[in-house]
């Protein structure tokens, strides 16, 4: 009716990806759904309190916490504030409403950036804001976007033609607005049946942009910086919903001059041009001049090549060292497993490999449970200098953990793929048990070791929900390639950068998948020792 | 311990074992016996609890003025304090090693391990590996690793299996002069009457759950 015959018809069938990004997302909601109980931790204990900017050679940093719709805009205010002397700042985009609950119960972050004023409303209750602190910046619309192909206006009674429209999650404000919306426009309850959501606005958009749902209800800002999809209508005029941002200081801040100021920065002249510039538009109280000038958006390919290089080279450290420290344990473990049998053994090998069956993010929850800032063993860590959450430690301690089971599954096999009785033999020659282990198990099995290493090292590399709750998702300490293509995935203008992130991480688990099969394959010659006859 | 100074070997053992258990009673002033029997009969388990690799039995182990084991009080002499020289029938050579390395691997010194190679003609295979090995080359190989670790008793698990007949009767004789000349007690699992004629002088029987003398 109104979109191209071709369309319709790719959208006739269940699409296998489509289903899988639904899946996906289901999962991710899941992740952050735990992380919301988590102690998060960015700046150790080591930092002392006094004048923000005054700390600014100590290695301070501002924790923002930002509506996911302000990705793209929010960075390049910092990055202009940073630029005229503010204190650096760290982001972590999302759902405003996984963001808030995520501050309230960690007690962690310095700043809050909500598409929403009811959640603000909620932190003051909590008591997590100071009431009356928040700042009113900015606003955004709601659109129908629809994929490039459909050409054809679209008003909102004419989206029951489409089989799917995709909406944000139901309780982040987007998908919430968006229900309010359609509502307004008289259309929900025939709508109903065809909705999708994703967990954020920018799953949603992202769905769209692909093709796999042919339109959605989404932010302006998000539509026009995406260019595969076309604002087909605006939600505008009296009863339709407006996403109103907020900014507020966190209670937990120690930083609260360098806060608020942010918030200021970001509410005036400096900040206003680009919330512009990316379709924002003013704020009810905005006494700004709309036509004032405006700033170019910078070319952001530079900051693409830093992230996805940051990524992989992050990566690379936590696999490494993942691998390395899991080595002495996977080979004491994979040892006693194959060789021994000792009360506990069953118990042993099944609290090892839980993480293999057990979904990462649960064994994430259970190690921020266990090694969190709040728990007595994270508290004592972190006092030492060594927080765990949101660090590169806590990113690695993730992937050894989910790494462990393939890594000791794979030394068990080596050590038992090891005839006993050359131990024997070693014995009756004089060897004791430990000189045994070294002259002769450990060298008949170590190709057998070092293709478990290589597995690990591989499912290190692809770790992504156990990090997520427990190391979080900040760029540079923990944004590894599996979260970075996370968040990018969220952003329109990371598009480039997934596929390299992607490429990046096919080409490194084929290397290391390979060198597997190699290793596995010497650990069989190694023990034939009757090739020749 | 029985107070006779000829003493030299004596087994008291039930071993649990497919088809009800062994009981093994032997006791013998001999320093050359073989143990003979059919295949499947266990002949191979008594040695690998000579040689402390085995634990289910249960009973007494006394070699010479040695205890070895004693279920009665717990007593357990462990492998690597036993010092046996054993050449079990699988001839396993530690693969990642080469034949040098395997022959010395109890401590014996190059030289020893040279003139034992050339007594039993291997000294062209010193720099090889295993796995380059024909099934003869490995029983001598086995069996030289055995006789260099200064064994107090020798345990021969078919040792000669995969040899032709003259030299099968010429290591046949330097083994027993080799053991003679240094008062080493043999015990020799084989199948081979001609092996037996050579480095044993008693023979028992193991079949039918016990072992007899002949």
């Amino acid at each position: 009716m109104f979109h191209k015959a071709k369309t319709s018809a790719r959208w006739a069938q269940p699409q296998p990806l489509s289903l899988g990004g639904l899946r996906r997302k289901s999962i991710l909601i899941a992740v952050w759904s735990m992380a919301l109980l988590a102690p998060m931790q960015l700046k150790g204990a080591v930092l002392s309190e006094g004048p923000p900017r005054a700390q600014q050679a100590n290695d301070s940093v501002l924790l923002v916490l930002a509506a996911a719709s302000l990705a793209d805009v929010l960075p390049r205010i910092g990055d202009e504030w940073e630029r005229l002397g503010g204190t650096p700042l760290v982001f972590s985009f999302d759902a405003t409403s996984r963001l808030a609950v995520q501050a309230s119960q960690s007690g962690s972050g310095d700043v809050f950036f909500s598409a929403d004023p009811q959640w603000i409303q909620w932190l003051e209750e909590q008591g997590t804001v100071s009431p009356g602190s928040a700042i009113h910046f900015a606003a955004n619309d709601l659109v129908i976007a629809v994929s490039r192909d459909i050409s054809v206006p679209v008003q909102p009674d004419m989206l029951s033609g489409f089989e799917r429209i995709a909406l944000a999650g139901e309780n982040v404000p987007a998908g919430k607005y968006a229900r309010t919306a359609l509502e307004q426009a008289g259309v929900w309850s025939e709508l109903e049946g065809h909705i999708v959501r994703g967990g954020s606005v920018r799953g949603a958009l992202e769905w769209i942009a692909r093709n796999e749902v042919p339109a959605g209800i989404v932010y302006r800002t998000d539509a026009e910086a995406e260019p595969s999809v076309r604002i087909a209508f605006v939600f505008e005029g009296p009863g339709y919903p407006q996403a109103q941002y907020w900014g507020v200081p966190l209670g937990s801040t120690v930083y609260e001059k360098s806060a608020v100021d942010f918030v200021n920065f970001v509410l005036g002249e400096s900040g206003q041009p680009f919330l512009r510039e990316a379709g924002f538009s003013a704020p009810q109280s905005d006494i700004l001049d709309e036509e004032e000038e405006r700033y170019a958006a910078g070319d952001t390919g530079d900051d693409l090549v830093a992230s996805v290089s940051s990524a992989v080279r992050l990566s690379l450290i936590v696999a490494f060292l993942a691998t390395l420290v899991g080595l002495v344990p996977a080979i004491g473990i994979g040892w006693l497993l194959a060789r021994r049998d000792f009360p506990g053994k069953t118990v042993l090998s099944t609290v090892v490999t839980a993480p293999l069956v057990m979904p990462p993010v649960v064994t994430g929850f259970l190690l921020l449970s266990v090694l969190g800032a709040a728990t007595p063993l994270g508290g004592l860590i972190a006092s030492l200098g060594f927080p765990i959450p949101f660090t590169i430690l806590g990113a690695s301690i993730a992937a050894l953990v989910v790494g462990l089971p393939l890594y000791v599954i794979s030394v068990r096999g080596a050590f038992e793929a090891v005839d006993p009785m050359y131990e024997e033999l070693s014995w009756t020659l004089g060897s004791s048990p430990w000189s045994t282990f070294f002259r002769v198990s450990l060298p008949l099995a170590l190709p057998g070791i070092a293709a478990g290493a290589v597995l690990a090292f591989a499912r290190s590399l692809g770790e992504f929900g156990a990090t997520v709750v427990l190391a979080g998702n900040v760029e540079g300490s923990t944004r590894t390639i599996a979260l970075a293509v996370y968040t990018l995935l969220e952003s329109p203008s990371g598009r480039e950068a997934v596929w390299v992130l992607v490429g990046a991480s096919a080409v490194i688990s084929l290397i290391a998948l390979l060198g597997f099969e190699a290793l596995s394959r010497r650990q069989k010659r190694r023990l034939d020792d009757r090739h020749a006859r | 311990m029985p107070a006779d100074t000829n003493f030299c070997l004596g087994l008291d053992l039930e071993i649990p074992f497919t088809g009800g258990g062994l009981r093994v009673e032997l006791n013998t002033a001999s320093t050359r016996i073989a143990v003979v029997g059919p295949s499947g009969a266990g002949k191979s388990t008594i040695l690998r609890i000579l040689a402390g690799v085995e634990r289910r039995a249960r009973g007494t182990v006394l070699v010479k003025e040695h205890c070895w084991q004693d279920s009665s009080n717990e007593t357990w002499v462990p492998s690597w304090d036993r010092r046996v020289g054993w050449a079990p029938q699988e001839t396993l050579l530690f693969p990642h090693l080469t034949v040098r390395e395997n022959l010395s691997y109890g401590g014996a010194l190059p030289d020893w391990v040279s003139e034992t190679a050339a007594l039993l003609q291997i000294e062209d295979l010193l720099g090889r590996r295993p796995r380059r090995l024909s099934g003869g080359e490995r029983q001598r190989v086995a069996l030289g690793r055995a006789l260099l670790s200064k064994p107090r008793l020798l345990l021969l698990d078919e040792p000669f299996s995969a040899l032709d007949r003259p030299l099968r009767a010429e290591l046949s004789q330097l083994v027993s002069d080799w053991a003679l000349d240094r008062s080493v007690p043999i015990v020799l699992v084989s199948h081979d009457e001609e092996d037996a004629k050579w480095l044993a002088e008693e023979r028992w029987h193991l079949g039918g759950g016990s072992l007899r003398k002949e």
